[in-house]
């Protein structure tokens, strides 16, 4: 246990600096214009500006009370978002099916509980679902497999 | 007599038989677009919106249409069991449907939230039937004043309902309304936050925003929980124990005419619609219950008073997109959009010059709703059993279809970067504790609110006082600002609640 909330000075912190970066550029580009005829920046700004003054009353709310220390995993998020990047490199140049491969393996190094054999009867299955979903269903013209070279 | 004989010319329109089957068809593929996370209706709408072209006027609404509301059906399926809002209006279900899920009463709550969204939608259509014009007058007095006004007031109202801390919830409100001016200002053209990435003219994809913040993160966070909780009892979950206590039905009537009231009012205000119904309904029930505190770890009425709203707000959404020519929401838009297509106008003119249209397409809405009770209820138990499917089989499909669903709604990668994006800022928010739902509501009504407030500004000559100079707008804000000292009350109240020590050691 820590004598500080860390984490709602951190997160207060991080989100009235976001926010006050956020009003000046956009009253910096778009222009604040008058109360008749409003800028392109003012709106944005004005809620930039609210969200600052939230970040800052959690931030010192951060002071005064005290919270449990959380601990943040990496292993589960890393592999989890880099699948969905994965995906997203390898859909366009090599199709829908080697996207889908890559995407479900990866996500998998996320907890390790599925065998071998579970992983390649699920590739095949979930391939097979998005080819009748989007493919014959929805009559999606995307490419399953793609050789670009 | 005159609501009769158009009653009568409705049923004639939506029971011939190609109607019926298109009514079918979009009800069934509402349904599955609803279940399978990552295509929305509005994807569904927008791939079949072609076909339309090749449809009569009538018969293409009714299928959209059948889509639209299907998919609440479907989408309340996944959010009940997965914890996964397939749209942004069942961000509210997942609140207690997931936690009664994981108590193994998964059955119940999906039984009686499809009833719930079945008498919402009835008396969303009764209304839509008898008071339509009426409603529609009002709707007609509105300016931008007041649809600004009622948004504000909405953003306000919901913030308070989300778990923990208010200024958290406030704060998500309007990064959501930074994120929702990112693209093209629709005023002057010029796009903003862009940076020079084209594809961000067209503004941040809502499917991309959901699915990351809310279907990345929760795949962590259940993958994490299954760690440190271990496996989820499978045992009460089929057979008897869909079955809803005589306690369950004593709730469920006067909930779910609670729920149709609200959504009911608030699906006829564009902007305002489903998803601040689905969160006013919840934020009444929370009000009016007398155990507060079972809200969001598994009250039924935290189920079903928001899917009678959003069940009612569904159908009287169509009263202005049909009457006014004001679309409520996106897919509202697109619905429109098929309309205009084919040479018809949706306006106030439309009732007069095409009655076979609009009473056809409302008598299919209560058919299609009965065709998606009869294809829900004796089926919750197949919907049931995927819950048993092993989580680490689960979640690699969750992610797959998420992909694939951003992938195709533009066929392009861009969507999924997005979803990889939002997904970090998902994890970062849950770890710090701040509501998702706030920010997808200030994401959604952003650009309307934005609009409104500049349309007011320029007929009120640059007065701010022009939000109170009118009746209706000045309700809305000074009921707003009637929140503030509750706000800060429970802003207060919430600090010295952590800051006794007592209270955190039990906590942690």
């Amino acid at each position: 246990m820590s004598d500080r909330n860390f984490r709602d000075i951190f997160t207060g912190a991080a989100l009235s600096i976001f926010g006050f970066w956020f009003a000046w550029y956009s009253i910096a580009n778009y222009g604040r214009g008058t109360l008749e005829k409003i800028g392109n920046g003012l709106f944005p700004a004005a809620a930039a500006i609210l969200l600052t003054l939230f970040g800052i009353l959690i931030l010192s709310s951060g002071f005064v009370t005290t919270a449990a220390k959380s601990e943040f995993r990496i292993r589960v998020p890393f592999f989890v978002l880099a699948s969905v990047v994965a995906f997203a490199l390898i859909v366009r140049p090599f199709g829908l099916v080697p996207a889908i491969i890559a995407c479900t393996l990866l996500s998998s190094l996320a907890d390790l509980k599925a065998r071998l054999v579970g992983l390649t009867v699920l590739c095949v299955v979930l391939c097979g679902l998005v080819y009748l979903i989007f493919r014959l269903g929805l009559g999606l013209l995307i490419p399953m497999i793609n050789w670009p070279f | 007599m005159d609501t009769l004989a158009n009653v009568a010319l409705g049923l004639e329109t939506a029971l011939s038989f190609s109607n019926l089957f298109y009514c079918f068809a979009g009800v069934c593929v509402g349904m599955l677009t609803g279940i399978i996370p990552g295509i929305g209706p509005l994807t569904a709408i927008a791939v079949l919106f072609p076909l339309t072209f090749y449809l009569p006027p009538t018969t293409a609404l009714i299928m959209l249409g059948g889509i639209w509301y299907g998919a609440g059906y479907g989408g309340r399926i996944t959010a009940i069991l997965l914890n996964i809002p397939g749209e942004p209006i069942h961000a509210v279900m997942c609140q207690d449907g997931y936690p009664l899920a994981r108590q193994g009463r998964a059955g119940v709550a999906l039984m009686l939230s499809a009833l719930s969204a079945f008498i919402g939608g009835s008396v969303g259509i009764l209304l839509l039937m008898l008071f339509g014009p009426v409603v529609a007058d009002f709707a007609l007095q509105f300016g931008a004043a007041e649809y600004f006004a009622l948004m504000l007031f909405g953003m306000v109202v919901a913030s308070t309902i989300s778990q923990g801390s208010i200024i958290k919830a406030l704060a998500m409100v309007t990064l959501g309304l930074m994120f929702g001016s990112v693209g093209i200002d629709i005023y002057t053209g010029v796009p903003r936050f862009t940076f020079g990435v084209a594809e961000l003219t067209k503004s941040i994809s809502l499917v991309a925003l959901a699915m990351g913040i809310y279907g990345v993160a929760e795949v962590v966070a259940s993958i994490r929980q299954e760690e440190e909780i271990g496996k989820i009892d499978m045992k009460g979950v089929g057979g008897t124990a869909a079955r809803p206590t005589k306690q369950d039905w004593k709730r469920f009537w006067p909930s779910t005419l609670r729920g149709s009231a609200v959504g009911s009012f608030l699906g006829v205000m564009p902007g305002a619609g489903t998803l601040v119904a689905t969160f006013m309904s919840y934020a009444l029930e929370k009000r009016v219950s007398k155990t507060p505190q079972q809200f969001g770890k598994g009250a039924v009425e935290g189920v079903m008073a928001p899917e009678s709203a959003a069940g009612s707000a569904e159908m009287t959404g169509f009263i202005p997109t049909l009457t006014l020519g004001i679309p409520s929401s996106p897919s509202m838009v697109l619905m429109a959009g098929a309309l205009i297509v084919q040479g018809i106008t949706p306006g106030p003119a439309l009732m007069g010059q095409h009655p076979d249209l609009f009473w056809g397409v409302v008598m299919s809405f209560w058919i299609g709703n009965i065709m998606l009770i009869v294809l829900n209820i004796p089926f919750i138990g197949l919907w049931v059993r995927m819950l048993q499917i092993p989580y680490h089989f689960l979640f690699p499909a969750i992610l797959v279809f998420i992909c694939v669903g951003a992938f195709v709604e533009s066929f392009s990668p861009f969507d999924v970067w997005m979803i990889a994006f939002f997904g970090v800022l998902g994890c970062i928010m849950r770890w710090a504790e701040l509501p998702a739902a706030p920010l997808l509501l200030g994401f959604v009504l952003g650009p309307q609110m934005e609009d409104n407030f500049r349309r007011a500004m320029l007929l009120g000559s640059g007065d701010m006082m022009v939000f109170f100079q009118r009746p209706i707008s000045c309700v809305f804000m000074i009921l707003t600002i009637a929140l503030v000292p509750f706000i800060i009350w429970s802003a207060v109240s919430e600090v010295r609640r952590t800051r006794d020590p007592a209270s955190v050691a039990v906590n942690s």
